[in-house]
C-alpha cells in the first residue's frame, strides 16, 4: 500500500508522464496528415489505450508495415495525472493557518467558490447577449470576471497557504480545466441552423444524429409529425409506432450513399441489380458507398432502404429509398425532395433528416430566428473575404422578446443557454448557416485561465523577488 | 571620461548606420521625379500603399531583392516598375526572374548563370512552355503535386501576377473602335483577379479602380457611345503621366505628376495619408540593418565574455540599445501602418521574437548586472540576429502588411493570444540559447567557473518561468478564441498541439528540477531540446498542410527546419557528455 502510495506521490511520475502525453500529442499531429480531425480523437485522445499507427511517424513516400503500436492514451494519462496531482497535493500542501486566519481563509474561500458558480451561471449578464457595436471589450470583461474570480480565491490560499498560495492555486485552476473539458467532451450539443433571406426558423439540425420523419398534414389545423431515432434504424429491424398507418421494415441502413443520379444513364448491371422503389428511387440511382476519409471536407451523406406494410392487411405499400441527400438542410438548400406516401387514405410526406430540436427558452416559451440580410463582404480589389455576417429578428412571444441583432465571424449571440455562430452560407450569398452550441461549463476554461494565470505569476513574482534581493 | 567616450562613438557609428539611404536622392528639375511618383496611392491586397511599396514588394517576389541592376548599375525599385508599365524598351531587360530549379531551366532551355535571375527577353521564347507545364500541375490534386510542379506552379505564378499587373497600367484610349468590346470583355476578366486599384475614389465614384478601366471608359468612343461614364481626370493625368515617360520627355511627367497630385489633394485629401511615412518606413529597412548590427553585438560580446573584457560588453550594450530602438520603431509604424496589432503572419511573428528576445537581453542585462557578465549580450545579439534573417527570407511572398482573412480580423484575439503565444516561443528559445552557451563554453573554453554557472541556471530557470507562463495562458487564449469563434474550446489543430507541446516541455523541465532529478547541465540539455520543440510549434506545423493555422508552406523550410533540429540534438548529446572531459572542469 505504501509503495502505491508513494508512486502516486513521486514527481517523477508526474515527468514521466507529461513526456508521455507530448509523445501522445506530437504522434497525434502527425496522423492528422492521413485521417480527419474525429477519428484521430477516438483513436489517441478520447480512450485510454491509443493505437500508434507506424507509418504516421516516417514521411510517407516511404513503404512501412501498417503496424499498430499500443500506448497510453489520453483518458489514461489524464486520469493518472490528475490523481498524481492531487496526491502531491494532499501530501505536501498542508493548511499553514489556525485560528481567525483559518476561519477567513475558509470564508473567502467560500465567496471565492461562490464568484465562480456566479461568473460560470452568468449572473450579472444580459439575458440577450450579441456585440453591438465594440467588439473589442466583450472577450476582455469576461476574462475580467474570471480574473475576479481568480483574486478571491488567490486571498483565500494566501491565508491558509501562506508562501505556496500560487502553486496551490495555480494548479487548482488546471484541476478545473481539465474537469471542464471533460465536461464538455460528455455534455456539449452541437448542432446547425440554416436560413434563407427572409425565412423564419424555429428549430436546429442535430447534426451528429438523424431521424426518420413522416409528417401528416391533413389536419389543417395541425401537422401531425412522427419520428424515429436513427438508432431503432438497424438492418432487419421492424417497427411499429401507433400513429402510423403502416409498420416499418428496415431492409439497409447505409452510413453513406452516393449523391443522386438519374437511373436512365446508368449500366444496365447496376440498374438490374437496384431494387425497385417507389418514389424517388424509381427515378433515381443512391447506394451505399464507402465512407468518406477525415482529410477531405466531404461529409457521410446516410440512407435508409425500408419497405412499408399496412398495418391490418400486411399489404405491401412499396418500398422506399429515403436519403439524407433529399433534406434541403444537407445540401444548403438547393433543392427539397420530400417523399410522399399514400397510406391509409392519407398522404404522408417523409424525410430522412438531422434530428430535429425546437427552440425553446429556458423557462419553456419557443422562439424563432428570421434572416433579415446576410452579407458576404471582400476586400476592395481581391477574392479575400472581409466578413460574413447575418443580420437576424429574435423573437420570443412568450418573453416579450424581438430584437434585431448581427451575427458575424468572432462576434456569436448567446441566448436561452446556447450560443449562435457565424459559420456558413447558402450558394449566391443567399443565406446563412450557423452553428449553434449548448455547453453550459463554456465559462470554465474563461475561469482557469485566469486562476492558473494569477497563480502562476504570483509564484514567479515572489521567486524572482526573492533572486534580484540577493542580486542587490 | 573614456568609457563615455566609447558609448558616445557608439552611438553615433549606430545613428550613422540606421540614416543611411532614408533621405530620397536630390532629383534636378530636368530629370523624372521618381521620389514623388513612388509616393502616389495604390490599392492593391486590400491595402492602400505607395507606389514605392508595390514595386519593391513586386521586384521582392520576382527576384528576391528590393533593388536590380542593368548594365552594372543599381536601379531602384520604383524606376523598374516604371519602367515597366510605361512600356520602356529597356523594362525586357532587367535580370530580375529568379528560376532555381536546375530542372526547371532545363525545360525552359535556360542556362544556369549567376544568380539564377533572368530577364524577361531571355524568357520571352519560353513562355509557352512555361505555361503548359503549369495547366498540366494545376491539373493534379495538390497532394499528387511533386517539386517539379510546385516549382512550376510558383514561377508562373509570379509571372501571371507580373502579367496582370502589366495589363492593369494598359492604356486602351488609342485602340481602334472595333476592338472596344473585346478589350472591355478582357477587363472585365481581368478584375476578377487582385490588381493594383491606381484610380482612388473621388466625389463621383466611391470605389478604388485599376487603370485601364477607369481609361476605358475615357475613350472617344464610350463617349461618344454615351455610356453615361464620364472620363476620369486622374486617370487621365497618370495617363499622360506613363505616355510622357515612356517618350523620355520628363518636363512633362514632372508637370503631370505636379497635377495629379494638385487633384488629388483638392478631391479626396486622406487618400494621401500616411504615404510618406511609409516610404520613409521602407528606406530605412530597420530590420535587416538590425539584423548586421546584432551580429556585430554577438561577435563583440564573444570576444568580451570569453576574455573577460569589460569594455567589448559594455560597448556592446549600447550598440544592441542602439539597434533594439529603431527595431522597435518600426514595429510600432508597422501597427499604424497596416491598423493591425503587431502580429498578423509568420514575418511579424520572426521580427516580434525577435524584438521580445533582444528586450529580454537587455533586461537581463542592466537588472542583473552583476550575474548577467555579458549573457544578455550574447543571447539579444543571436536572436535578433537569426529571427531577422529569418524575417528577412519569409518577406519575399509580396505585402508583409496583408489584410487578414474574415475569422482571423479581431484585434481583441489578435492583441492577446497572437502576442502571448509569440511570448512564450520567445522565452523558450532564449532560454534554450543560454543553454547553448552554458554546453559550449563549458564543453570548449575554460570560461564557465561555477559563479558564472550558477547565473546561467538562474537566468535559464527564471526565463522558462516565464516561457511557461506565456505559453500556458497564450494556448488557452487561443481555445478561447476558438470557442468565440465557433463554439470548440479546444479542437487538437495541429498548431494548439504544437503551442501545447511547448507548454508541456516547460512543466517537465519546472518539475524536473523541483524533483532534483536534473540539476544546472540536465536543465541545459533540456532547455536545448525546448528550442526543438518551439521550433516544431513555429514552422514545422505548416509542413504538415492540415488545419487552420497551415499558411506559408515553403519547401527549403522543411529543411532548414531539419538541420536546425540536427543542430540542436547534436548540442544536446554533447551536453551529456561526462563533465570530466569538459574544459571548465569545476
Amino acid at each position: 500500500m505504501k509503495k502505491v502510495l508513494d508512486f502516486f506521490l513521486s514527481l517523477k511520475l508526474t515527468v514521466v508522464l507529461l513526456a508521455l502525453s507530448m509523445v501522445l500529442v506530437f504522434v497525434g499531429t502527425l496522423a492528422q496528415v492521413d485521417k480527419g480531425i474525429w477519428t484521430v480523437m477516438d483513436q489517441y485522445f478520447r480512450c485510454f489505450v491509443a493505437m500508434i499507427d507506424l507509418p504516421v511517424l516516417f514521411p510517407r513516400a516511404w513503404d512501412i508495415p501498417g503496424i499498430r503500436i499500443p500506448f497510453p492514451g489520453g483518458f489514461l494519462i489524464g486520469t493518472l495525472l490528475v490523481a498524481n496531482l492531487i496526491a502531491v497535493h494532499w501530501a505536501s500542501f498542508k493548511v499553514n493557518a489556525s485560528g481567525g486566519r483559518l476561519l477567513a481563509g475558509l470564508a473567502l474561500l467560500g465567496l471565492g467558490v461562490l464568484v465562480v458558480a456566479g461568473v460560470m451561471l452568468g449572473w450579472g449578464t444580459a439575458q440577450v447577449a450579441a456585440t453591438e457595436d465594440d467588439a473589442f471589450w466583450r472577450v476582455f470583461f469576461r476574462l475580467g470576471r474570471g480574473t475576479l474570480a481568480a483574486v478571491v480565491l488567490y486571498a483565500a490560499c494566501v491565508l491558509l497557504y501562506r508562501k505556496r498560495a500560487g502553486l496551490v492555486l495555480l494548479h487548482g485552476g488546471i484541476l478545473f480545466l481539465l474537469v471542464g473539458e471533460f465536461l464538455t467532451a460528455l455534455f456539449a450539443v452541437e448542432a446547425t441552423m440554416t436560413i434563407k433571406e427572409g425565412e423564419t426558423v424555429n428549430y436546429v439540425d442535430r447534426s451528429q444524429q438523424l431521424e426518420l420523419a413522416f409528417i401528416d398534414a391533413s389536419d389543417p389545423n395541425r401537422d401531425v409529425v412522427t419520428v424515429i431515432p436513427q438508432h431503432k434504424l438497424e438492418d432487419d429491424a421492424t417497427i411499429d409506432v401507433e400513429t402510423l398507418p403502416f409498420t416499418i421494415k428496415v431492409h439497409r441502413y447505409m452510413v453513406n450513399s452516393n449523391s443522386p443520379r438519374p437511373l436512365d444513364g446508368l449500366p444496365e448491371a447496376l440498374r438490374k441489380a437496384y431494387p425497385a422503389y417507389e418514389g424517388y428511387g424509381s427515378r433515381l440511382y443512391v447506394a451505399e458507398q464507402r465512407e468518406v476519409s477525415g482529410t477531405t471536407s466531404a461529409r457521410n451523406a446516410p440512407s435508409v432502404d425500408v419497405e412499408l406494410f399496412d398495418r391490418s392487411s400486411g399489404q405491401s405499400h412499396g418500398r422506399y429509398i429515403l436519403s439524407l441527400w433529399f433534406y434541403p438542410n444537407f445540401v444548403n438548400q438547393q433543392w427539397d425532395m420530400p417523399t410522399r406516401i399514400m397510406a391509409g387514405g392519407k398522404e404522408l410526406t417523409a424525410y430522412f433528416r438531422y434530428r430535429r430540436e425546437y427552440l425553446r427558452s429556458p423557462g419553456g416559451s419557443p422562439f424563432s430566428i428570421k434572416l433579415l440580410d446576410f452579407v458576404h463582404e471582400k476586400y476592395e480589389g481581391t477574392q479575400v473575404p472581409k466578413d460574413f455576417s447575418s443580420r437576424i429578428l429574435l423573437v420570443n412571444e412568450g418573453e416579450g422578446i424581438e430584437r434585431e441583432l448581427r451575427i458575424w465571424m468572432n462576434n456569436p449571440l448567446r441566448y436561452a443557454r446556447r450560443t449562435f455562430y457565424q459559420s456558413g452560407y447558402m450558394p449566391d450569398d443567399s443565406g446563412t448557416i450557423l452553428q449553434v452550441v449548448r455547453n453550459d461549463t463554456w465559462m470554465i476554461p474563461y475561469l482557469s485561465c485566469m486562476i492558473v494565470f494569477v497563480g502562476m505569476a504570483a509564484q514567479f513574482v515572489q521567486s524572482f523577488n526573492r533572486y534580484r534581493r540577493r542580486d542587490a | 571620461m573614456r568609457r563615455t567616450l566609447l558609448h558616445a562613438a557608439t552611438v553615433l557609428f549606430a545613428a550613422w548606420f540606421f540614416m543611411a539611404g532614408t533621405t530620397p536622392p536630390r532629383e534636378a528639375p530636368g530629370e523624372f521625379h521618381l521620389d514623388a511618383f513612388g509616393r502616389l496611392p495604390v490599392k492593391f491586397d486590400g491595402r492602400k500603399k505607395p507606389i514605392d511599396t508595390l514595386a519593391r514588394n513586386q521586384l521582392t517576389v520576382l527576384s528576391g531583392k528590393q533593388t536590380t541592376k542593368l548594365d552594372g548599375e543599381r536601379v531602384s525599385a520604383v524606376k523598374w516598375l516604371l519602367d515597366n508599365l510605361a512600356g520602356r524598351p529597356e523594362a525586357l531587360d532587367y535580370p530580375v526572374v529568379r528560376i532555381e530549379s536546375i530542372d526547371l531551366l532545363s525545360d525552359l532551355g535556360l542556362e544556369e548563370q549567376n544568380h539564377f535571375r533572368y530577364s524577361y527577353r531571355e524568357i520571352l521564347p519560353a513562355l509557352g512552355r512555361l505555361d503548359a507545364a503549369a495547366r498540366s500541375a494545376f491539373g493534379k490534386e495538390s497532394a499528387r503535386r511533386d517539386l517539379y510542379d510546385r516549382q512550376v506552379i510558383k514561377t508562373a505564378n509570379k509571372l501571371y501576377l507580373y502579367q496582370n499587373i502589366l495589363s492593369s497600367f494598359e492604356d486602351p484610349r488609342d485602340i481602334p473602335s472595333e476592338q472596344l468590346m473585346a478589350t472591355a470583355q478582357r477587363y472585365m476578366q481581368l478584375e476578377s483577379y487582385s490588381l493594383p486599384l491606381v484610380v482612388p475614389p473621388t466625389e463621383g465614384n466611391p470605389r478604388w479602380r485599376p487603370l485601364m478601366s477607369a481609361l476605358l471608359a475615357g475613350h472617344p468612343s464610350m463617349q461618344a457611345a454615351g455610356h453615361g461614364m464620364e472620363a476620369d481626370p486622374l486617370a487621365g493625368r497618370f495617363g499622360g503621366m506613363l505616355a510622357a515617360y515612356r517618350e523620355g520627355d520628363a518636363a512633362t511627367f514632372n508637370r503631370e505628376l505636379d497635377a495629379y497630385v494638385a487633384d488629388l489633394r483638392a478631391a479626396n485629401p486622406e487618400v494621401l495619408d500616411k504615404l510618406s511615412f511609409e516610404v520613409f518606413y521602407n528606406r530605412l529597412g530597420a530590420f535587416i540593418k538590425a539584423a548586421q548590427v546584432y551580429l556585430l553585438v554577438f561577435v563583440v560580446s564573444c570576444f568580451g565574455w570569453l576574455f573577460r573584457k569589460e569594455a567589448m560588453l559594455a560597448a556592446a550594450r549600447t550598440l544592441m540599445v542602439c539597434a533594439f530602438v529603431p527595431h522597435t520603431f518600426a514595429i510600432v509604424a508597422r501597427v499604424f501602418l497596416s491598423g493591425y496589432p503587431p502580429i498578423t503572419n509568420l514575418y511579424s511573428t520572426a521580427i516580434f521574437i525577435g524584438w521580445g528576445a533582444v528586450a529580454s537581453g537587455i533586461i537581463i542585462e542592466y537588472a542583473f548586472r552583476r550575474r548577467a557578465e555579458g549573457i544578455g549580450n550574447l543571447v539579444a545579439g543571436i536572436a535578433g540576429f537569426a529571427t531577422l534573417l529569418i524575417a528577412h527570407f519569409l518577406a519575399g511572398d509580396g505585402d508583409t502588411m496583408e489584410q487578414m482573412r474574415a475569422v482571423l480580423d479581431t484585434r481583441f484575439w489578435l492583441a492577446t493570444h497572437v502576442i502571448t503565444i509569440n511570448l512564450g516561443y520567445m522565452a523558450t528559445f532564449v532560454a534554450g540559447a543560454i543553454a547553448i552557451f552554458f554546453v559550449l563554453s563549458g564543453l570548449l573554453t575554460r570560461r564557465l567557473d561555477a559563479t558564472t554557472r550558477d547565473g546561467m541556471y538562474r537566468m535559464m530557470y527564471g526565463t522558462t518561468c516565464f516561457a511557461l507562463l506565456f505559453s500556458f495562458v497564450g494556448t488557452v487564449l487561443g481555445g478561447l478564441w476558438a470557442d468565440d469563434s465557433w463554439g470548440r474550446f479546444w479542437g487538437w489543430d495541429p498548431k494548439e498541439n504544437g503551442a501545447l507541446l511547448i507548454v508541456i516541455w516547460n512543466a517537465i523541465m519546472l518539475h524536473a528540477c523541483y524533483g532534483k532529478m536534473v540539476h544546472d547541465r540536465g536543465f541545459a540539455i533540456m532547455a536545448v531540446f525546448g528550442n526543438v520543440v518551439t521550433a516544431w510549434s513555429w514552422f514545422g506545423v505548416n509542413q504538415l498542410g492540415v488545419g487552420l493555422h497551415s499558411y506559408g508552406f515553403t519547401d527549403s523550410a522543411s529543411f532548414w527546419l531539419l538541420l536546425f533540429a540536427a543542430s540542436q540534438l547534436v548540442i544536446c548529446a554533447a551536453g551529456a557528455i561526462p563533465e570530466r572531459h569538459w574544459k571548465s572542469r569545476a
